[in-house]
């Protein structure tokens, strides 16, 4: 068996973000580039599954030149081959998802892991996309999995609202999106960032994979959002400040 | 000489006539791996901070078994050993990353340093199988225990004696070790003793051998989670095959893993330094008083960009040290009888630069914790807040490893040794320097870039070298005594070599991409704006010492003095404003 | 294409979600601006009586979407296969949804069925040119970014609560229900597990109430367990109110303690030391109630009442209940 792992690289979660001068991106300059965090989780699964299935873990990443740091990392954490589908100026989802899509067809992978989402976007739709144009199901979160005991299929708790837990059975082939809580992701070991080198990493057009596909969304400006507005402070009859306090958090915060 | 590494030839080469190895050279595999050591401290070390200072059971040696699995601990080791066989460059690269809680590096610098590199050196192919291998994975944890209550700076003045049995079989020792790192849990000890009582050499020890054992932990004054005892040897029973090395050349295993510990710890504070930075500048920008975060102001701007200097300084000479260490042993037959040997050797002949890392490195991170106190204010003060604890765990590193008085006496005593024995030519370059202060020195072209700065430091180097001179003249073999003097031409030595490799990696740099060479070229320019005025103050304090004071003698020292190190008009405030905006903008220095 | 603006809708226990019923105001309001008719829609089985209640906000036309194979739980092949078989006979101008966990789920599946795009999350809506364009938070709300879905139909996901519901008109809505044929669902659901009752972790919490040292002992922290209970939030410390012993430290908030990202942070009693702040700086909304009109934490306040704990805190948690209970 084939398993498949999408990792995205993406700024370091305690970067400060600066637009460009002309809002139309981020300035890259000082951005730590890392590893998707949800993407760590999908890496584990795989490599969990990697010896019991006799599979073959292969990593994705649809990027620019440095997503190879990502892959490397990948490879360093034991995946056994990486293929980077080259897309200088990013792609939007519908376009990613179709490009890994048909890459990972060709890579004969029957089970996909991914992070349940970009900490970049956030979107969170690659995964579902993907499989939908393979034509197989998706669970796009997942915090526990279990592949049955024939190999033939997977169960997965998927978290719902209010603190539901939906469990769900799926045959191969699937895709699965991680979320925290699955696993813990092994740090890559030091042999294993050697090793790294020599495993296979192949690249690959986007354009090549996308056929006549093209993006479906448009990015027309960034901004950043308004400054936190002075606070407000007040005093006086307890029943009357309560209540100023209760409506503002019911009215305007609407955390009730 | 077989590896061609010469040390201390950097004070008679003009500056980037040596091709320094710098870290902006490092391959990513190499930042990988640092990116692996700095992940491992964040995520499983600095989160179990309470649980190490409080010395809670087995949580460092597990911590330190978790290290070995993921592999810091095997990067020299040999292929053949279960090891990755990389060398100081890779090893560089682990020490800065895994710095950060001073009780888990110290613990992990001395079981990747003093603790194996005696075995990798100094051991018999049967010890280095038994052993390195163990030592590699983590599966054992080792120590060092040369020091006694009665021979500390002066090691050799050991009194654990070793005496070998009648059959042959074993060496009994006796005596008592103390300051062990590492001594509370450590499987395998490196430990010297004199056989007969005469004959200085090195044991390996396991704690479970018969006869071992050690004391209570010491109380100190920082890195409380660090283990330290006596090391109580009571009739040990070590088998013969044990002996380490060859009886009475303990002395040569001892220094050659002294040299190793030296760089190695100039490796682990710098990447201390860099720590604390980061928590500085993320303090300063949130810390507001009059109105306006602490970063917004002067003063703070010229820390700030201070700390980023010292950081650039100690990059500069720790990753030039592992690149002579890896140039040299790359020149060496792998396969060679005395393969291991020849690269103790090697450690050997940078032993002045090892020296100069550890001081120099030491004294940064001194320097950068007691400004991270002072800029935290009375929060600095206070336990609760990191810079207190920066401030007691940084102090214990000017003192181990040979006090850096000891390492400062080494540097020019080394020199000495060295243009004695004719490894370099000290004469000649005197002799040359002694006719440039009559003819005055060669003018430099003000329009090829960083020629003036160049012209500084060979001018620097040559002021070292005419007040050795002196110091020489004068005093003969009496210098040896004159331990003032010679504090005095360690610390122009020091900074001829940070100064030297800096610039050597500027405008190594400033070849490659010139832009791109702004930021560095600034803070050395600072730092030899600053810097050189100092020391040419030392200097002439230096010789006028020498002179006794007497003004007659003193006058044509003080006059070739005067000749060195023309006043360099700088705006000091303009470059670290600039220093410090790019880091605040950072975050940190970055790895 | 229809001039249709489809707005999917969800429901729970026979209920239409609030936050679908705002949508469908939001819609009506925009649709003259488009030359559009919003109709409403939902997926699954019982809701088309729950749909009547989008009549009032100005939508006429609903239809619930039945299935074989939908079933009171949520498929995520089931629903997908269900609203893109019916939006590819309906070919609308627009879909609307919001982005709730399903959503998040299957609308870029059904997205990619119809070959279109989808913006997910969008936090405001306006139209330019004839066309939506949806606001985003990206980097986890440190930017926003506009952007515009260029294929047919629009499809966007808003985030639940964003818009707020306006009043009622007193429409009334005519509710079809649709039987559309589907392929079985691919995906079985075993089990669906109700929420554990559990105590929330305060790095994960999203609300958390904090008491300091003015609380003056263990007891009166009932004060602030209290008004966690009333809010659904957890109960945090600064160091001070720990050390005095009022509480253990695995509640403490701060540089050694825990470092909280909740949307919500009621600081009670908390002068706030930047050991404090250091723990919660990342809040999204800082509420501060202390006596001390001088205390550091009012600077870091989006809403400060200085004034006696004792007395406020009890009024604020009856009121509270109050709010949510209604």
């Amino acid at each position: 068996m084939k398993i498949g792992v999408l990792v995205k690289q993406v700024p370091d979660t305690a970067t400060k973000i600066v637009l460009t001068a002309n809002g139309r991106g981020i300035e890259e300059g000082n951005v730590k580039w890392v590893m998707n965090p949800y993407d760590e989780y999908a890496v584990e699964a795989a490599l969990r599954l990697q010896g019991p299935l006799s599979a073959e873990v292969v990593v994705f990443s649809l990027g620019p030149a440095r997503a190879v740091e990502t892959l490397r990392m990948a490879l360093a954490m034991g995946c056994d081959r990486a293929v980077r589908i080259h897309a200088e100026t990013p792609l939007d989802a519908f376009a990613t998802g179709n490009a890994l899509a048909v890459a990972i067809a060709a890579s004969g992978c029957e089970l996909v892991f991914g992070g349940k989402q970009a900490v970049d976007d956030d979107a969170g739709q690659v995964l579902q996309i993907v499989a939908e144009v393979l034509h197989w199901p998706v669970v796009s979160v997942a915090n526990q999995l279990h592949v049955h005991a024939g190999n033939d299929g997977i169960t997965v708790h998927r978290p719902a609202a209010g603190g539901v837990t939906e469990v769900v059975e799926l045959g191969f082939p699937a895709v699965i999106g991680c979320d925290k809580g699955l696993n813990t992701p092994r740090y890559p070991s030091l042999p294993g960032i050697m090793k790294a080198k020599q495993k296979p990493l192949t690249e690959q057009q986007s354009r090549d994979l996308l056929g006549g596909v093209s993006p479906h969304v448009v990015l027309q400006q960034f901004s950043l959002p308004p400054d936190r507005p002075a606070g407000r402070k007040i005093t006086g009859d307890p029943e009357n400040v309560a209540q100023q306090l209760v409506d503002w958090l019911h009215n305007e915060i609407k955390v009730i | 000489m077989t590896h061609g590494v010469q040390g201390g030839r950097f004070l008679v080469r003009p500056v980037g006539e040596a091709d320094p190895f710098i870290p902006e050279e490092l391959s990513p595999e190499l930042q990988q791996l640092r990116g692996l050591a700095i992940d491992f401290v964040e995520g499983e070390v600095i989160p179990r901070d309470d649980d190490i200072e409080a010395q809670t059971p087995g949580v460092l040696p597990t911590l330190l078994k978790k290290a070995g699995e993921l592999g810091l601990m095997m990067v020299e080791v040999p292929e053949a050993f279960g090891g990755l066989g990389l060398g100081k460059i890779a090893a560089t690269v682990v020490a800065e990353g895994a710095a950060g809680q001073g009780s888990f590096t110290a613990a992990l610098m001395c079981q990747t340093g003093i603790a194996t590199m005696p075995v990798l050196y100094f051991g018999t192919c049967e010890q280095q199988e038994k052993y390195l291998s163990k030592l590699a994975t983590g599966e054992f944890l080792g120590a060092y225990a040369l020091t006694e209550a009665g021979a500390g700076s002066d090691a050799l003045a050991a009194r654990t004696k070793a005496v070998k049995t009648p059959d042959g079989k074993w060496y009994l020792l006796n005596g008592e070790k103390q300051f062990i790192t590492n001594g509370g849990f450590a499987d395998l000890m490196t430990v010297f003793a004199k056989v007969d009582g005469e004959h200085f050499s090195a044991f390996l020890v396991e704690r479970t051998m018969p006869g071992v054992s050690h004391g209570p932990e010491e109380k100190k004054m920082g890195i409380y989670g660090s283990s330290t005892v006596p090391l109580i040897l009571q009739d040990a029973k070590v088998p013969a095959a044990n002996l380490l090395g060859e009886v009475g050349k303990g002395h040569q295993i001892a220094f050659a893993s002294l040299n190793i510990g030296r760089w190695k710890l100039g490796a682990a504070t710098m990447g201390q330094c860099k720590r604390i930075l980061r928590r500085v500048v993320q303090y300063v920008k949130e810390r507001h008083q009059f109105g306006e975060p602490l970063a917004a102001f002067e003063l703070t701007q010229q820390k700030i960009a201070e700390m980023a200097i010292k950081i650039f300084l100690c990059e500069s000479i720790v990753y030039r040290y592992a690149g002579e260490i890896d140039r040299g042993v790359a020149a060496l037959d792998p396969a060679g009888a005395t393969h291991f040997r020849e690269r103790a050797k090697i450690n050997e002949a940078l032993a002045i630069e090892a020296s100069i890392s550890k001081v120099f490195c030491s004294e940064s991170l001194f320097e950068c914790a007691d400004e991270a106190v002072q800029l935290f204010g009375g929060y600095g003060y206070l336990r609760e807040y990191r810079p207190e604890r920066y401030y007691r765990d940084n102090r214990i590193n000017r003192i181990w490893e040979g006090t850096n008085e000891i390492n400062r006496f080494l540097i020019p005593g080394t020199l000495m040794k060295r243009m004695a024995k004719g490894g370099i030519d000290f004469l000649t370059e005197l002799t040359t320097i002694l006719g440039e202060l009559k003819s005055g020195f060669a003018t430099v072209d003000p329009a090829v870039p960083l020629a003036v700065w160049q012209d500084q430091v060979n001018q620097l180097k040559k002021l070292v070298i005419y007040v050795g001179g002196v110091a020489v003249n004068v005093y003969g073999p009496d210098i040896q005594q004159r331990q003032q003097i010679l504090h005095d031409m360690a610390d122009l030595a020091i900074a001829a070599y940070v100064a030297d490799s800096a610039l050597a990696r500027v405008l190594k740099l400033h070849r490659r991409d010139a832009a791109a060479a702004q930021l560095p070229l600034c803070m050395v320019t600072a730092y030899l704006a600053r810097r050189l005025p100092e020391l040419k103050m030392l200097a002439n304090q230096a010789v006028a010492n020498i002179a006794a004071g007497d003004a007659e003698k003193y006058r044509p020292y003080g006059k070739a003095v005067g000749k060195f190190l023309h006043y360099l008009p700088f705006d000091l405030v303009a470059a670290r404003r600039d220093i410090a905006a790019v880091i605040l903008a950072r975050g940190e220095y970055g790895w | 294409m229809g001039n249709d603006i489809v707005v999917v809708c969800e429901g729970d226990a026979g209920r239409l979600k609030k936050y679908s019923l705002e949508l469908v105001a939001k819609a009506a309001e925009m649709a003259t601006a488009l030359d559009a008719t919003v109709r409403a829609v939902a997926v699954g089985k019982g809701l088309a009586e729950a749909l009547q209640v989008v009549g009032p906000y100005g939508v006429t036309r609903a239809t619930a979407i039945d299935a074989p194979g939908l079933t009171g739980h949520y498929n995520s092949d089931a629903a997908t296969a269900a609203l893109s078989t019916w939006l590819q006979q309906v070919q609308p101008m627009a879909v609307l949804s919001s982005t709730s966990a399903h959503g998040r789920d299957y609308l870029p599946r059904v997205a990619t069925r119809l070959k279109t795009g989808f913006i997910s999350d969008a936090i405001a809506l306006t139209v330019t040119d004839g066309r939506l364009v949806a606001r985003r938070p990206i980097y986890a709300g440190k930017a926003l970014v506009d952007c515009v879905v260029t294929g047919s139909p629009q499809m966007i996901g808003i985030r639940p609560n964003v818009f707020g519901l306006p009043a009622a008109t007193g429409g009334v809505a005519t509710v079809e229900t649709v039987t559309v044929e589907i392929a079985p669902p691919r995906e079985t659901i075993r089990e669906v597990v109700a929420a554990a009752q559990r105590v929330v972790d305060l790095t994960e919490a999203e609300i958390i109430v904090s008491g300091g040292r003015a609380m003056g002992s263990s007891d009166n922290f009932r004060y602030i367990r209290d008004l966690a209970d009333a809010l659904g939030g957890t109960v945090g410390a600064s160091r001070a109110a720990v050390d005095a012993g009022y509480i253990p430290h695995a509640h403490q908030v701060g540089q050694t303690g825990k470092t909280v990202n909740p949307t919500l942070y009621v600081a009670c009693g908390i002068s706030g030391a930047i050991q404090h702040l250091a723990g919660m700086r990342t809040a999204r909304h800082i509420v501060a109630i202390n006596k001390d009109a001088d205390a550091p934490i009012f600077a870091r306040a989006d809403f400060g009442i200085v004034g006696d704990l004792f007395t406020i805190l009890p009024i604020l948690t009856e009121k509270i209940r109050k709010v949510r209970s209604a």
